[in-house]
């Protein structure tokens, strides 16, 4: 097969452009995204409730470490019917994300930063510098390889080492972490993958919202967890662990001599 | 001075290992500041505001007033009506002796923040420096209605405990420390030597399983092995154990007595006569004699 040999206007026009868009526009984002970002005022009961939360979890994996006798007063503190704290502590339900006006603000702020530009941006690389073939990358590829990198080129004939210029935006965007992280310092907004890392996330995070829901669950979960001493046998086990390094130890004794 | 001769970016490394593992090391951060880092300020970028915070309190702790205000000032004015910066001003009152002042500016901190857990922290310890154990206690087991699993906090709190040779209530807050981390080996040690303290033959049986459960976790605690031995015989004393469970029990003290005197043995050829020692352990296990 013929070797391709790329116009070097397509380098200055085309290769460099791409870069420098993506570049500037993910610092753009991280200073806008600063500029209208608000503080996340945490409120106190939700903190005490968050903080019995894990305290009442930690009783019910690891309470088998302590006494009986202590397992049951803190569960007695937590569950008791009178005075518990999962009982008596009254929660108003969570209010529904979209009639909250902060947390449509907050949702509107995400959007405005994060998928707006991406839309934009990708539209209009894809407009203006689609069907070139801007590089090449120093290693052979499979065919497999064609539809992501040469996006917006439908060639068979072209080896699948070339780089569309579509494809190299999706490269630029992906690939310019580290840059970001050099340029504005760790934890930068700029970052789109980290993005997409968080709206994965985010949906499995965003979960237990409403705490009287989660004292409930907490309530039964703690309820039906029994106790078994950890320490009960500790002692036969030292002992029988000593036993048998005695064993080995004249066994070793017995060989070596 | 060793000092000196230290390359700024090792001293930056050192500086935030520290302050990511929550350790003070107090005297070497305000050395490391003076000789050396005090010098590259302006080459920290984002980080000098960092670093200047933990030389402030860092020297705070040595009263170092003359290096900790410097910083202050600094930090003052970067970051004017930060509430870190206004902690770091009443923590400078608190090295200062000037408590009530301090404690004023806690009080307008929670004021304004009331989530900030260390102004809270920090009132329990003007209270402590004052030696008002009793008040700090209270202040403390407010903080804990509203952070319950703080495990720092309740550490205080057992160790404020102890002062008061509250035994009981401290045993209650090294319980929760073991819930929070169950494979430390030192919660487990501490606990059972509260037990221990507490007496009679429930506790001791519990300080035992402590003892050996923290032997079990680090076969190299000699505190938990003269623990073990200690309320091994203080069990056999009372003379109201079955038979098999009697047994049991001597077998383990003198278990943790050979453990003992193995490892003596073994430092014995180096530095220290270790046979002082030993002869004391006999004389502890008359028990086993008889």
């Amino acid at each position: 097969m013929a070797e391709l040999l790329l116009d070097s206007d397509i380098r200055i026009w085309v290769f460099l452009p791409i870069v420098l868009i993506t570049f500037l526009c993910g610092i753009l984002r991280h200073y806008v995204s600063v500029l209208i970002s608000t503080q996340k005022k945490v409120d106190l009961t939700q903190l005490q409730d968050s903080q019995a939360m894990i305290r009442s979890r930690m009783l019910r994996e690891n309470g088998k470490y302590i006494p009986e006798q202590s397992f049951l007063m803190r569960r007695h503190f937590f569950n008791n019917d009178e005075s518990g704290y999962l009982k008596t502590v009254k929660r108003a339900s969570a209010p529904q994300p979209m009639t909250d006006p902060n947390m449509m603000v907050e949702m509107l702020k995400g959007q405005l930063t994060n998928m707006l530009p991406m839309i934009a941006i990708g539209g209009w690389i894809n407009w203006t510098f689609s069907g070139f073939v801007t590089t090449k990358v120093p290693f052979p590829l499979t065919l497999r390889f064609k539809p992501m990198l040469q996006r917006g080129i439908e060639l068979v004939s072209l080896d699948a080492s070339w780089v569309s210029s579509a494809s190299w935006y999706f490269l630029n965007v992906f690939g310019l972490r580290s840059i970001y992280t050099l340029v504005l310092g760790e934890n930068n907004a700029a970052d789109q993958a980290r993005i997409m890392e968080d709206q994965m996330s985010g949906a499995a995070m965003a979960m237990p919202q409403d705490p009287k829901a989660a004292f409930k669950a907490e309530w039964e979960a703690l309820e039906i967890a029994d106790h078994k001493w950890a320490l009960k046998d500790v002692e036969c086990d030292l002992l029988q662990k000593a036993e048998v390094d005695y064993l080995v130890n004249s066994q070793s004794f017995v060989n070596s001599s | 001075m060793a000092t000196l001769d230290l390359d700024w970016e090792d001293v930056r490394e050192q500086l935030r290992t520290w302050r990511e593992d929550n350790t003070r090391h107090s005297e070497e951060v305000v050395d490391m500041w003076d000789y050396c880092l005090k010098h590259y300020k302006h080459k920290l970028g984002d980080e000098r505001w960092m670093v200047e915070e933990q030389v402030v309190v860092a020297g705070l702790d040595c009263y170092r007033l003359d290096v900790a205000e410097p910083s202050l000032v600094a930090l003052n004015d970067q970051f004017p009506g930060s509430l870190r910066v206004r902690k770091l001003k009443a923590m400078r009152l608190e090295a200062l002796e000037r408590f009530d002042e301090a404690m004023d500016i806690y009080d307008s901190i929670i004021r304004q923040d009331e989530t900030n857990s260390t102004a809270r922290k920090r009132k329990v310890s003007v209270l402590r420096g004052q030696g008002r154990i009793t008040e700090a206690i209270k202040e403390l087991t407010e903080y804990l209605k509203i952070f319950m699993s703080d495990s720092e906090a309740w550490q205080e709190l057992c160790d404020l405990y102890l002062k008061e040779a509250d035994y009981s209530k401290a045993a209650f807050c090294m319980e929760e420390l073991i819930l929070t981390n169950p494979h430390n080996h030192l919660f487990h040690t501490r606990y059972a030597e509260i037990k221990y303290t507490q007496g009679g033959l429930d506790n001791m049986e519990i300080a035992r399983s402590y003892f050996s459960q923290a032997a079990k976790l680090n076969p190299n605690n000699v505190r938990a092995l003269y623990g073990l031995f200690m309320s091994c015989t203080q069990v056999l004393s009372s003379s109201k154990m079955s038979g098999p469970k009697k047994k049991e029990t001597q077998q383990l003290a003198t278990w943790a007595l050979k453990e003992i005197s193995d490892r003596y043995s073994k430092c014995r050829t180096n530095t220290m006569d270790g046979s002082k020692i030993l002869e004391t352990f006999k004389s502890l296990s008359i028990m086993d004699k008889a």
